[in-house]
């Protein structure tokens, strides 16, 4: 444990409200593994293992800003504050939920928290985020748009365009790729360290356009948030775009094509009782978890053990209301199928031949 | 050869098998076909033809179709697994103004040999990007062939005959249909021409025209049908692009009323092609408008509540029939008129 | 330069070194006609001429052999004929003609000479450079040694199918030579609107790509890049990149007036230009001299004023043809 803090590394009394956050998420994507056991949640992908990049990272936005995200958005929308039972209303398509049922799993949003959508075509977000960049930089609104995506957006040709545009009009937008795929070993191929991408780091892409890359270790809640604060930092002085790659190892629920807790739940003391960690997943939890990190910051941050197994628990019941109120809440009424696909609800009568709900 | 219980998604890997064991020019490209992709159409291929001709490729589309129509352009014959069709607005450029083309620009110099599996459709609460039925906009392109399967005999003969075609074509799976099992017979009397449609329920009141999925559900509607007396004969389509419109008016002529099921949205969908025929040639014979059952114009939405009112059902097809029994027959009307 | 031991360098024997130049002279020939029928009514549609960019084409194809393949875009005639293509079935495909390569169905930017390995050109800016993927991947699964080349231009390194491409082809180690004509403008403007990046070769780079930005107007120094890259794809140590420098003489299309270039630059690279060079270089090394380079000149116009006298009493792509070869 360093004894001193990184420049720019957060100041001790937010080191528990950033856990607090952490075990929101995790215990959120735990409860909706569970869920979807008994219910048909459709296909989904979790955040588990990947905290410490999203949380510090979307802490730094302001009200305005605004960020897109991917398949993998549960955690990021968490982080910017969105209500957990909205959320996994939405993923079980409850009329209570974020999109009103409509969008589902992959598709949350929630304008008001600067999420305007999530695409689940891979790349899809980047070229959105670059335009949304774009319009504040024209109405002259000092704010920054974020797009969050994984290793694989990198290789659509989306990315190359919208790095292009980003750099060639210095537009205020930050594409932070979460890379969680480092241990994959399966992904390896030839000289690469990816089977996908024949470059020797992801942060390479941006390089030629001239966007200044970072790579960190996304475990590390301060290089997340050091490297996320220089970067909204550029671009609202006007200096242009950024990258940062972000490192995970994947965690090991997240191997298969469906998440499964193979891991068990995370418990905190893990974080000061290592010897308590069971032991298939003892490297994991004790060296890649972000959330048995963060509880090692906050430890030494000086919070109390006491403290953070309160949060804790307050996480853990706050996700199984979350649950009840998913369950409980009403299915979409049928003809809200038909609303919402044009502004006009005359035109959206004639196309649709139904006349919206209400 | 006799015919064994397979699943869908087991026979389109078959048929891939026999391909790329008959043929060393065939080769399959697509995201995570090494491990079978999310549905394990592709599995233990590469294991069985190696890693040079079962390609693992990056997320890029566009130009992994390019790759492919080039190789087909130079005498191979790819496979292109697009996951899932809603991917495929990424790759049309390739597909639509480079594959479909090429062999008419260049005044029959060149062949694509090509073929696009595309899995699609709405089922298990995906959401809007990865649950649509795009067949019309494909079958609208001059130049491309689209087939889609119902069963998975049909998965099987169609696939083989797609590898074989010395065109471009784009096989649509439904993945509401991979698990499903159905008798499969191998070998070559198995393989399924492009362009045939197949009666796969007789009747005489009318007729459902239907592809993919919604032929299993014209089939339940059928069934309903049948225990009210009315007995509508089922078409599966199978060929969308070019479509045997042969066996349609054939049945139609004797039926007198058309319904045509589809699960992509009607405006615009197949269903209206479908129905411009049977007007324009069996116009005589028919004894009511022809009825369209299609998804509403709307994408398809996430909630499994929402999803299952975007699908037609088996009481939407077998009220739309009923609908064109109810119809006064208008020849019969005008016979009186006249008396 | 002259030195038989470097790969690619330009002929030492007169032969050689004329036929290199003849070439050239033909290309220019070949599109100066075209635009001359284009003016007088008797070619139509867009038509994009590469007169200045010579060098490029002849000095990257005459490397060729057979089966290798070349995948061009919308200013590709040069391209064509640059790999052997006969000009008068060009020539007639251009002008809508039922002797033309496609009988009049492809046209000025979808040119296919399959017989000359030119597999295709395509209208779609960046179109081309995975299709030529395709090529080099045949090539490579059946081990023939083939190399595919894809020539593009400035403009399509902006596309996403560019980055999707270079990234598959360094991959895979694909036998393919990219060959960007940076010739300073996409459509009406100058590539620094387009892009911040410099010059392309840079991308290539960030794949680990060999790549070499030449004087495109050079045809020894494109020739010489060109055979290195060719040397390293036909042993299967994958994918090159080419940037040639260069300057299209005419507008984006014939008909545009190309206003947003000064004079100052036109008559820059006028002086500069690649055959004017490779005569006065091989006169200098005394291969060629100006009466030879004038004859050969007067032979590429003569077989190109014949061919012109062909297709234009060659009929009309015929009407049946209409919904032929639109599948097997």
């Amino acid at each position: 444990m360093p004894s001193t803090v990184p420049s720019g590394a957060l100041p001790a009394p937010q080191r528990l409200p950033q856990l607090r956050t952490m075990l929101r998420i995790r215990r959120f994507e735990e409860a909706l593994i569970d869920l979807a056991q008994a219910h048909d949640v459709g296909h989904f992908h979790v955040y588990i293992g990947q905290e410490a990049t999203g949380v510090p990272a979307l802490a730094l936005l302001e009200d305005g800003d605004v960020a897109y995200s991917t398949h993998r958005n549960h955690g990021h929308l968490l982080a910017r504050g969105v209500d957990p039972n909205a959320m996994l209303a939405e993923i079980l398509g409850r009329a209570t939920g974020t999109n009103g049922g409509k969008g589902g799993t992959l598709h949350l949003a929630s304008p008001a928290h600067g999420f305007p959508t999530t695409s689940a075509s891979v790349g899809g977000p980047l070229p959105i985020a670059v335009g949304s960049a774009f319009a504040f930089r024209e109405l002259g609104r000092d704010r920054v748009s974020v797009a969050l995506f994984g290793d694989g957006a990198l290789e659509e040709g989306a990315w190359h365009e919208a790095a292009n545009i980003a750099a060639l009009r210095q537009l205020p937008v930050v594409f932070l790729c979460e890379n969680n795929s480092v241990g994959a070993v399966t992904q390896q191929a030839g000289d690469y360290p990816s089977s996908t991408l024949a470059v020797g780091t992801l942060a390479d892409l941006a390089r030629p356009f001239g966007i200044p890359a970072a790579v960190i270790d996304g475990s590390d809640s301060d290089a997340v948030h050091a490297a996320m604060s220089d970067a909204l930092v550029r671009a609202r002085s006007g200096d242009g775009p950024s990258f940062i790659e972000a490192r995970t190892v994947r965690w090991p629920g997240n191997q298969g094509i469906w998440a499964e807790l193979v891991t068990g739940r995370v418990q905190v003391h893990y974080g000061w009782d290592a010897a308590t960690i069971p032991d298939p997943h003892r490297a994991w939890f004790a060296e890649h978890d972000p959330v048995v990190r963060a509880v090692r910051e906050a430890l030494a941050a000086g919070a109390g053990r006491d403290a953070i197994a309160a949060i804790d628990a307050d996480a853990t019941r706050e996700m199984a209301a979350a649950v009840a109120f998913a369950l409980a809440s009403p299915w979409p009424d049928a003809d809200e199928a038909f609303a919402n696909l044009y502004a006009d609800p005359r035109v959206n009568a004639l196309a649709t031949g139904r006349r919206a709900a209400k | 050869m006799t015919a064994t219980e397979i699943r869908m998604v087991d026979a389109i890997r078959e048929a891939m098998r026999a391909e790329l064991a008959a043929d060393p020019s065939v080769v399959l490209l697509g995201e995570d076909v090494s491990v079978g992709g999310p549905f394990g159409a592709t599995k233990g291929l590469q294991d069985e033809f190696g890693a040079a001709r079962i390609r693992d490729t990056p997320i890029s589309e566009a130009a992994v179709m390019g790759l492919a129509v080039g190789a087909a352009a130079a005498g191979l014959r790819p496979i292109v697994e697009i996951m899932f069709m809603d991917f495929a607005t990424l790759a049309l450029d390739q597909l639509v103004n480079h594959a479909a083309k090429l062999r008419y620009m260049s005044g029959g110099q060149l062949s694509i040999p090509l073929t696009v599996r595309m899995q699609a459709g709405a089922s298990g609460a995906f959401g809007a990007h990865h649950s649509q039925s795009l067949e019309a906009w494909l079958a609208h392109v001059p130049g491309l062939k689209v087939v889609a399967a119902s069963t998975p005999a049909d998965a099987y003969g169609l696939l083989r005959a797609a590898i074989r075609d010395p065109d471009p074509v784009v096989v649509i799976e439904h993945r509401a249909l991979y698990w499903g099992r159905g008798p499969v017979e191998t070998g070559e009397a198995a393989i399924v021409p492009l362009a045939s449609a197949v009666v796969r329920r007789p009747g005489i009141d009318a007729t459902i025209v239907s592809w993919s999925r919604m032929t299993v559900t014209a089939l339940a509607a059928a069934d309903l049908l049948a225990a009210e007396g009315i007995q509508a004969e089922v078409i599966d389509l199978r060929g969308l692009q070019p479509m045997d419109t042969a066996t349609v008016l054939a049945s139609v002529r004797r039926t007198g009323r058309a319904v045509v099921a589809h699960e992509a949205v009607g405006f615009g969908g197949l269903g209206a092609e479908v129905a411009a025929r049977i007007g324009e040639d069996a116009f005589d014979a028919l004894r009511a408008p022809v009825e369209r059952v299609a998804a509403p114009f709307t994408p398809v939405p996430a909630a499994p509540d929402l999803e299952r009112a975007f699908v037609p059902d088996a009481a939407a097809i077998a009220a739309a029939v009923r609908r064109t029994l109810a119809r006064p027959d208008p020849r019969r009307r005008s016979l009186e008129e006249g008396r | 330069m002259l030195d038989a031991e470097t790969p690619g360098a330009l002929p030492r024997d007169p032969a050689g070194a004329l036929a290199l130049l003849e070439r050239m002279q033909l290309l220019r020939a070949f599109e100066e006609k075209v635009a001359e029928l284009y003016a007088s009514g008797q070619v139509a549609g867009l038509v994009h001429l590469a007169i200045g960019q010579e060098a490029t084409a002849v000095g990257v194809c005459g490397l060729l052999r057979p089966g290798d393949t070349v995948y061009g875009g919308h200013r590709s005639h040069g391209h064509a004929l640059a790999t052997g293509a006969d000009p008068e079935r060009l020539l007639a495909e251009i002008a809508g003609r039922v002797s033309g390569y496609a009988r009049g169905k492809g046209g000025s930017m979808h040119l296919v000479a399959a017989d000359t390995g030119f597999v295709t050109a395509t209208g779609v800016v960046a179109g081309n450079i995975s299709l030529a993927l395709g090529g080099a991947f045949a090539a490579q699964l059946r081990g023939t040694g083939g190399v595919a080349v894809a020539f593009f231009g400035d403009g399509a390194g902006q596309s996403g199918q560019f980055h999707e491409s270079l990234n598959l082809a360094a991959l895979w180690r694909l036998p393919v030579l990219f060959v960007c004509e940076n010739n300073g403008y996409a459509e009406f403007s100058p590539l620094s609107a387009h892009t911040g990046v410099e010059r392309l070769a840079t991308h290539a780079a960030t794949y680990g790509i060999p790549a070499v930005t030449v004087d495109g107007n050079d045809l020894g120094a494109v020739r010489e890049a060109a055979a290195v890259a060719i040397q390293r794809a036909r042993r299967g140590e994958g994918p090159s990149f080419v940037e040639c420098l260069t300057y299209r003489l005419r507008g984006h299309y014939e008909g545009d007036p190309a206003k947003y270039r000064d004079r100052a630059e036109l008559a820059a690279w006028r002086a500069k230009d690649p055959i004017e060079r490779l005569a006065g270089r091989l006169a200098d090394a005394g291969l060629v001299d100006a009466e030879a380079a004038a004859d050969a000149n007067r032979r590429a116009r003569a077989i190109i004023a014949a061919a012109a006298d062909a297709v234009l009493a060659s009929g009309p792509a015929p009407a049946g043809d209409l919904t032929t070869d639109v599948t097997a």
